[in-house]
């Protein structure tokens, strides 16, 4: 264990498969699906029409200081996700924060608020920009997703935005582990945070990344993935006060791995070589072995190149181990949440290792002989989960990997 | 339309991609060895001279293109056919 | 702790509108040169605003070599160029890159805003399936990293991290704690913002740009003046600039040169994202406090200030107000706003600061503020010495420089610099090892 641990004693989730923790871990147990046609754009001139969209948020409810008016989709859907994790965590705002000082958020995101991107471009192409209105600088910039969290909690130590792409969201959980394993903070909300999109799904259906029926991580036929948003918090603080206050630890957070492909933008190493380095430098950090992790959340996201070389690479890491291993992708019921995609999943983790249970890689219908290893096929599983390794890869070569086991205390 | 026009048009569009002057193209030139264009790459020509001919074909067909010649030839074959809809 | 990492800067490299090397851009600065003219990489009729430091038409070509950059968006070649520059200052080679794993952290507050604003474009006028996925691929916001990354063959963690004008230091932050904790012992990091229409335009209708009110009402001159009783706005920039930084006995092994050391770093959140003037400049001050402790030095240890502030009426009073509780036991504390030349470039701020301070660190003479006339009533004239031309700076008994960030919506970040070596903590001789070697 390291001098300083570090826990998670708070979930809030706001995802395609249900918000709130409870609600949340039963679907992702049952195996529901979060697909459906998009509704929040119009897809008839696209070839696909899936997304993973979050129906039904009210995100001006969910907003109790800030001027919800003033605040993009994806900032609404952080500030949710970040209530209630506190309100799990039981440190709910109006109890009061001991040092406001020593409080901090961090978050990720792919693409922060595209929504007002695309509204300034409506108004740009109907020669129109006098309408457009004077907000779009305090709305767009991807900062202030953190901010608007930090402000709307009233936290004083720190608002740090990593937008690492698709492997945000552990990367802003291994800089909130930093800051409380240094003593910089008491208390630390980490996460990240998506919105739906054209600008993204346009992006990813032109790259023929999209399935048209499912996302089937693994499956012989897979497709693609589904462009998914969303929201994941965890509210981390030191063992020792997470001890004193009595609260309920979810995890400790051992260690995490980074590293760069510096070889595509868009496509990973092909030998895997990136993703096997930050799994090999979170066991290293974390001080295990790779026979000693209990389940992977694999980056799983349907498509054929994905999931093939993340196989590799685990291949590469665990050796004989890497059969006995279970690992599944809850993209295949949440789809691909973008920069709240590995948050999610350390919650995800999280609760695994909290519950000894571990969600299946739905849609899995014929294996694919070079995905050869356990993926947990259609069902959820109970075994004792003792470590769970979290991986994220994102464009730009970003690779991100965090272990959480239980806390022995 | 002439194979002259088609092919210098083709290679500007393969140039602006590839950051070459159209002028290194040269006419038999293939485009992942010659020029050194990734999958990404690729694409863009695909999508860049499909929309500059107007040929309404799917990314399968630019997939099958390895060279400045098929491509010619590709584009040449559909502007010649009678069109309603895409292949 | 026994024997913390400290963290040296062996090399710089940088594209401004101002220069595009150290000493051409901390002489452009001394000699009051502004970076502000007519834009010219955007129309800007109609507009009451129509000035911004644009860095001068630069050669990709030849300064990134002769692969193909068309894959690269605009912003990307500018961090990759200024990686490259950044390379060769500090003796890293190819080869040298191969074997070793070297980190990039870069500070950006909106990275390709234009390509993706454009690649939005194409979509809704040429239908889906003629978007672009060269574009696509840069519409991620670490895509200016990512490009730089693969340019140069930068193996080690690659992040970036997005804080609106404090973005630049708080990616230097980053940078630091990752060679402190050993996981790296090379990172390049800095920052960078582009200059684009829609950040323009963003800015403008704000009404943060000094030359125009919101919605392009009247205002005062369009000339920022920070710190100024006459100042409404600040004008803006572009850069792009990256700091090679070390684990000190690494960089000694291999014989770097050193330039200077980042002995600490602090942050802080403001929530009330600058409304509250009380709340605002208590952050600014504890993040300085914090990178002053941070670093194990008393602020009497401070020799000179490169300041944030960039003309905007709200922001610089708040920093002037920080600046005036940390260091209230000084007096005359020689304080520059170099951005009344540079303009506000954003991401690129801070490590440009950074960089113009260590060549103030070596020569000794500290670039005034531009056009600054009439004082703020409320700037802390005896605490804290601002002149409108460049004067002459003695770090002797307070060899120590600060370069802080304030934010547009809350963030505040703090580092300091100084000569290279453990620093001592209170008074004494100067920080202990000497000045860096050149």
């Amino acid at each position: 264990m390291s001098r300083n641990p570090v826990v998670v004693t708070g979930i809030g989730v706001v995802t395609p498969v249900g918000t709130g923790r409870d609600e949340f871990w039963d679907n992702l147990l049952a195996g529901r699906s979060g697909f459906a046609p998009v509704s929040s754009f119009d897809t008839s001139a696209h070839t696909v029409h899936l997304g993973a969209e979050v129906r039904g948020f009210q995100g001006a409810d969910q907003v109790r200081n800030l001027d919800a008016s003033r605040l993009g989709r994806a900032s609404q859907l952080a500030i949710a996700a970040a209530h209630q994790a506190l309100a799990d965590a039981g440190l709910d705002s109006s109890a009061g924060l001991a040092d406001p000082g020593r409080a901090g958020v961090s978050m990720g995101t792919t693409s922060g608020e595209p929504l007002e991107v695309e509204r300034f471009d409506d108004f740009f192409l109907a020669s129109d920009l006098a309408g457009m209105g004077t907000e779009f600088i305090v709305r767009y910039p991807c900062h202030v997703i953190a901010a608007n969290v930090a402000a709307e909690l009233g936290f004083e130590g720190s608002a740090t935005m990593i937008p690492a792409a698709c492997a945000a969201g552990n990367y802003a959980i291994a800089h909130a582990v930093d800051l409380l394993s240094a003593g910089r903070a008491d208390l630390m909300l980490a996460g990240g945070a998506d919105a739906f999109s054209r600008i993204t799904y346009t992006g990813f259906a032109r790259l023929g990344a999209i399935a048209p029926v499912t996302c089937q991580p693994f499956d012989r036929n897979r497709k693609g993935m589904i462009p998914g948003e969303g929201a994941g918090m965890v509210v981390l603080e030191p063992l020792a006060r997470a001890l004193a206050r009595g609260a309920r630890i979810y995890a400790e957070v051992a260690g995490y791995g980074l590293s760069c492909d510096a070889h595509h933008m868009t496509a990973a190493h092909p030998e895997g070589a990136g993703a096997a380095r930050a799994m090999e430098r979170a066991l290293e950090v974390s001080g295990l072995n790779a026979d000693e992790v209990s389940y992977i959340s694999a980056h799983g996201t349907g498509t054929p190149t994905n999931d093939r070389l993340e196989t590799i690479a685990v291949k590469r890491v665990f050796g004989d181990a890497a059969r006995r291993v279970p690992i599944s992708s809850v993209k295949s019921m949440l789809g691909h949440t973008m920069g709240a995609a590995s948050a999610i999943e350390a919650a995800v983790c999280a609760l695994a290792v909290h519950c000894d249970r571990i969600p299946g890689t739905m849609n899995l219908e014929e294996p694919d002989p070079e995905c050869d290893l356990d993926y947990v096929p259609n069902a959820a599983r109970e075994l004792p989960v003792r470590v769970a390794m979290n991986n994220a890869y994102a464009f730009g070569g970003n690779n991100a990997s965090l272990i959480l086991r239980k806390c022995e205390m | 339309m002439q194979e002259d026009e088609i092919r210098n048009r083709i290679k500007e569009i393969i140039a602006n991609v590839a950051g070459l002057d159209p002028t290194k193209i040269g006419d038999h030139a293939t485009l992942r060895d010659d020029l050194n264009l990734d999958s990404l790459s690729l694409l863009e020509i695909g999508v860049d001279v499909d929309f500059a001919f107007k040929l309404n074909l799917p990314d399968e067909r630019y997939k099958e293109v390895q060279s400045l010649d098929s491509m010619v030839e590709l584009v040449q074959g559909r502007l010649a056919e009678p069109r309603s809809e895409a292949v | 702790m026994a024997n913390p990492r400290r963290v040296v800067i062996t090399g710089a490299g940088l594209l401004s509108p101002l220069g595009d090397s150290p000493e051409a851009l901390h002489a452009a600065l001394l000699a009051g040169r502004s970076a502000l003219g007519p834009i010219t990489l955007f129309p800007t009729t109609g507009l009451r605003c129509t000035q911004a430091g644009e860095i001068p038409a630069f050669d990709a070509q030849a300064l990134l070599g002769d692969r193909n950059f068309r894959p690269l968006d605009r912003i990307s070649r500018l961090v990759a160029a200024a990686a490259g520059k950044a390379l060769a200052a500090s003796g890293w080679r190819p080869e040298m890159l191969r074997q070793t794993e070297v980190g990039l952290v870069l500070g950006t507050m909106f990275c390709g805003v234009h390509t993706i604003a454009e690649f939005d474009r194409r979509n809704l006028t040429r239908g889906p399936s003629y978007a672009s996925p060269l574009d696509f691929a840069n519409t991620v916001i670490n895509a200016a990293a990512g490009q730089t990354a693969i340019w140069h063959d930068l193996r080690g963690v690659n992040s970036t991290i997005a804080g609106g004008a404090a973005s630049g230091v708080q990616a230097l932050a980053y940078a630091v704690d990752l060679l402190r904790s050993g996981r790296l012992d090379a990172v390049l990091a800095g920052g960078a913002d582009e200059l684009c229409f829609e950040t323009f335009y963003g800015f403008y209708r704000a009404g943060r740009l000094c030359g125009s009110a919101a919605d392009g009402e009247a205002s005062g001159a369009e000339v920022p003046v920070p710190f100024d009783a006459r100042r409404n706005g600040f004008a803006l920039a572009e850069g792009a600039a990256l700091l090679m930084l070390e684990e000190a006995e690494s960089a000694a092994r291999r014989g770097a040169t050193v330039l200077g050391e980042i002995h600490g770093h602090g942050g802080a959140f403001d929530p009330s994202r600058g409304e509250d003037g009380g709340r605002a400049a208590r952050a600014v001050a504890r993040a300085i406090g914090a990178a002053l402790a941070d670093a194990g030095i008393a602020a009497d240890r401070v020799g000179a200030v490169s300041a944030a502030a960039d003309g905007g009426v709200l922001l610089d009073r708040h920093e002037a107000a920080g600046l005036e509780s940390v260091f209230s036991g000084c007096r005359a504390l020689p304080v520059t706003a170099v951005k009344s030349m540079l303009g506000e470039p954003l991401g690129a701020s801070g490590p440009l600061q950074v960089i113009d301070l260590l060549e103030t660190m070596r020569d000794g003479a500290l670039p005034g503020i531009r056009g600054l006339e009439e004082l703020d009533p409320v700037f802390p004239r005896a605490v804290l010495a601002t002149s409108p031309e460049a004067r002459s700076v003695d770090f002797s008994s307070a060899p120590f420089a600060v370069v802080d960030a304030v934010g547009f919506d809350g963030q505040c970040a703090a580092l300091v610099l100084g000569p290279a070596g453990p620093a001592m903590v209170g008074h004494g001789d100067g920080g202990g090892g000497g000045g860096g070697s050149r």
